[in-house]
């Protein structure tokens, strides 16, 4: 964004694009190391097994106090996402009847003649210029 | 008598200037919703759940033979190609007279969580291409797919040779994911336990994924937020971040079963590599596919390095491919200025000579 030869935020744009590159380089380095896959991945699993146990004794909290838990409001979910995509299986199948009969023309938008012809014949495509 | 003023005087009224403007479009930032985006017209053909078919209204007074079918990636919005008016990669191939189609995707529900490689390569897309073909009445399609989008049209293209492809163009598609080092090493096979975490959760967060983008550039999205302070006071900079930022961090959650296969058989396997892979009780063969081919690949990507979509044109056995390479990371080789400079006009020209 420099607009003349004297730049006063330079200096500042430089040191952040090196910070930048060195953090990234630096972080990089370090998480490709088996450690830190490793230690991120042992922290996952013991957070996704502490996930489970939760879900498990929510589940048990709310079957006694009579209440829906996550789970059962998912399934309900499915159940209702089932019956639309039977309604869309329909729907194709309804479609397809439509498309079957004579004189059908499933295109909602007036199109243009596809007779556009390109400019110029298939050639390579030339290498980036340095 | 009036004197001019010196250079070093002028920009420092300059500077001046922008430190007001600065403060003043720095309020208006926080004040005002984002730039729209996506917003070229077009209808819905089909919806499934994740998965959304749509047909861009034409604009040219009459298009190619071909239509085109976008596959975008299904970890992220379709609208990074249909950013603003003036740059927007699908209104640019609408005036050059291509009849566009794209599959974007949503959030898959919680039952979408079964949702394998097998249904978005093998049901999805084959669905979508008979519906295209119905719609626009041609026989043959181009699939044109971004990043993961490029990986389910090439594994669709690999698996059923018998496919009605015209053409198969391929936007940053890795290949070779030994070659995507960091992702690689996060998901070693002797410490990343994918069954666990997708019997435990389903579909896969899009936060989580989210942090693993940004965990390539750590520092990057600090750095970003200086940029975009020190560039307040120009407004296209600032729209241009804005829609960049929102697409970036608009991430999708990934169906668990899909995300499985991708770890196991793409990450693990290497499968693309090695032609260990089967979908759908096909084996995922490179050389299978024999359609006119071009590959477009980032000089500078972080996410699917050079190296990692290198090896796509080499093990097809399409006798018309090509590659080619242009400057600029993941995303700006797709959208933005230095797209619309570089990649599209390169695009136009191969494409449309073979979409008669």
């Amino acid at each position: 964004m420099a607009d003349g030869p004297y730049d006063p935020l330079g200096p500042w744009r430089d040191l952040v694009a090196q910070w930048e590159k060195g953090i990234n380089s630096l972080a990089n380095t370090t998480m490709a190391s088996d450690q830190f896959s490793g230690s991120v991945n042992s922290a996952m699993n013991l957070t996704l097994r502490m996930q489970q146990k939760m879900t498990e004794v929510m589940a048990t909290y709310l079957t006694t106090l009579n209440l829906p838990s996550k789970a059962d409001i998912t399934a309900v979910g499915d159940r209702l996402a089932s019956i639309e995509a039977r309604l869309d299986r329909i729907a194709t199948l309804a479609e397809r009847v439509v498309l079957a009969m004579p004189d059908t023309d499933v295109r909602t938008v007036a199109m243009p003649p596809r007779t556009k012809q390109p400019t110029a014949p298939a050639e390579p495509i030339p290498p980036e210029s340095p | 008598m009036n004197r001019a003023p010196s250079p070093l005087a002028e920009r420092i009224g300059v500077e001046i200037e922008r430190a007001i403007q600065r403060r003043i479009k720095g309020v208006e930032y926080i004040a005002s919703p984002a730039p729209p985006m996506g917003a070229t017209p077009k209808d819905s053909v089909h919806t499934e759940g994740t998965l959304n078919l749509y047909h861009y209204r034409p604009v040219a007074s009459e298009i190619y033979r071909v239509p085109v079918l976008i596959v975008m990636a299904t970890s992220n919005r379709g609208y990074i190609l249909d950013l603003a008016p003036q740059q927007s990669f699908v209104a640019f191939l609408l005036e050059r007279g291509y009849d566009v189609y794209m599959i974007d995707w949503s959030a898959p529900r919680s039952d979408e969580r079964t949702l394998t490689m097998e249904d978005y390569t093998q049901r999805f897309l084959l669905d979508c291409v008979r519906r295209v073909r119905e719609r626009s009445g041609e026989d043959e399609v181009t699939m044109l797919g971004y990043c993961m989008g490029g990986v389910l049209a090439t594994i669709y293209a690999a698996t059923m040779p018998e496919a009605p492809l015209k053409n198969l163009v391929c936007f940053t598609t890795p290949i070779d994911f030994s070659k995507m080092e960091l992702f690689a090493k996060w998901a070693d096979e002797r410490f990343f336990d994918v069954d666990r975490l997708v019997d435990t959760v389903g579909n896969v967060p899009s936060d989580m994924l989210l942090a693993s983008f940004d965990a390539l550039r750590p520092a990057s999205r600090v750095a970003g937020q200086t940029r975009l302070w020190e560039g307040m006071w120009n407004d296209e900079f600032v729209t241009s971040y804005r829609m960049f930022e929102r697409w970036s961090s608009d991430m999708l959650p990934l169906a668990g079963e899909y995300f499985r296969a991708t770890v196991k058989d793409l990450i693990w396997k290497n499968g693309l590599m090695t032609g260990d892979m089967f979908v759908g009780g096909r084996r995922v063969d490179l050389a299978n596919i024999t359609v006119p081919l071009l590959h477009v690949l980032a000089e500078h990507d972080h996410i699917v390095t050079h190296a990692a979509a290198k090896p796509l044109v080499d093990r097809v056995s399409s006798t018309d491919k090509a590659e080619v390479t242009i400057k600029g990371g993941h995303v700006s080789v797709v959208a933005g200025a230095n797209a619309q400079k570089r990649l599209w006009p390169k695009l136009d020209a191969w494409l449309g000579a073979r979409s008669t």
